[in-house]
């Protein structure tokens, strides 16, 4: 593979990495706080909703949130 | 398995059933390739939801089928298993070329599809009103999904993005045409009797404002400017209907 061809190559994977991480929180029932189920990789919103909703469906969810890490703010940490 | 029950004999409703049975069909299995081999472990989860919801979709139209006079001229069509009919477009009869392919399908032809499922929700019909309802709302997710997919390889640039512009050029005339030419004795006939409420032209009407506001938000150059007297947006260049084949509802 030429020079050129890897670079184009490697320009195109860094294009479509994703790199923003979403926590998935869930619950099943109203009365039970949202915890958190996982996380998925999307720079799209509308594409972390979908990602969420398609890998933890495995309860029938009352409620699904995300929330982009790097948003959360930590008071403790070790 | 035939029915004990008596047959309809309305060949237009027939032929319409096939050709949704059919393309549920054929995306369904050409999504299925992508189930391990999408970009990202996330979108591969999600084409294979996606895969199983679209042969679900065909599974539940084909014994409907069955329900027609129609279908006595030869009941091995009406089962997916023994059917060697295949009325789904063109642009299905081949694997997807690449990731885009795929996109392009999901954004376009199903988003299409979809638009007829909603002009069919109140359908005179029991068994097509009651399916298009689920149908409607399962297809939401995977308008998300479209719509997310183009806006992600579009902003990629460079080759990602006309990769992406010649996988939507390649199926733009035949899933436009889908919907049938404004005369279309098919559709003209299903939109009489209520079965759907809308005419090819104000099919493709209700499409063109589902998907162009993603479309021109990425500048992404399609055959369509928007009218501001009626505030629809119209296609600027004729559809291919020399190549229509009304049969196979499908460009040949």
């Amino acid at each position: 593979m030429s020079d050129t061809m890897a670079t184009e190559k490697k320009a195109r994977r860094d294009a479509l990495n994703e790199s923003h991480v979403w926590q998935v929180y869930a619950r099943r029932k109203f009365e039970e706080p949202l915890h958190e189920i996982g996380n998925v990789m999307a720079d799209d919103v509308e594409l972390a909703k979908v990602y969420a909703r398609s890998i933890y469906d495995e309860f029938a969810w009352v409620e699904m949130v995300i929330v982009p890490r790097e948003t959360i703010v930590h008071v403790i940490e070790t | 398995m035939s029915t004990t029950t008596r047959r309809i004999d309305h060949a237009a409703l027939f032929a319409v059933l096939s050709s949704l049975a059919d393309n549920k069909q054929a995306v369904g299995r050409r999504y299925a390739y992508w189930c391990n081999g999408a970009p990202a472990l996330e979108a591969a989860v999600a084409a294979a939801a996606m895969t199983q919801d679209e042969l679900g979709h065909a599974r539940t139209l084909y014994p409907l089928l069955d329900n027609f006079v129609q279908a006595e001229a030869d009941l091995s069509q009406v089962e997916p298993e023994t059917r060697t009919l295949h009325y789904s477009l063109a642009y299905l009869d081949r694997d997807f070329a690449g990731w885009a392919d795929f996109v392009a399908t999901n954004f376009l032809f199903d988003t299409a599809l979809t638009t007829f499922f909603e002009a069919a929700q109140q359908s005179s019909y029991e068994p097509l009103r009651q399916r298009a309802r689920k149908i409607v709302q399962e297809e939401r997710i995977h308008e998300m999904h479209g719509e997310g997919w183009v806006r992600r390889l579009a902003r990629a640039g460079g080759a990602v993005r006309a990769t992406m512009a010649a996988s939507l050029e390649r199926l733009w005339n035949e899933t436009l045409c889908w919907f049938g030419p404004n005369d279309d004795p098919i559709m003209q006939q299903l939109y009489r009797e209520g079965i759907i409420d809308a005419t090819p032209d104000e099919l493709r009407a209700r499409y063109l404002k589902k998907i162009m506001p993603t479309l021109q938000g990425l500048d992404i150059e399609v055959p369509v400017a928007f009218n501001a007297s009626n505030k629809q947006w119209e296609l600027t260049g004729a559809l291919p209907w020399e190549r229509w084949d009304a049969v196979g509802r499908r460009l040949g």
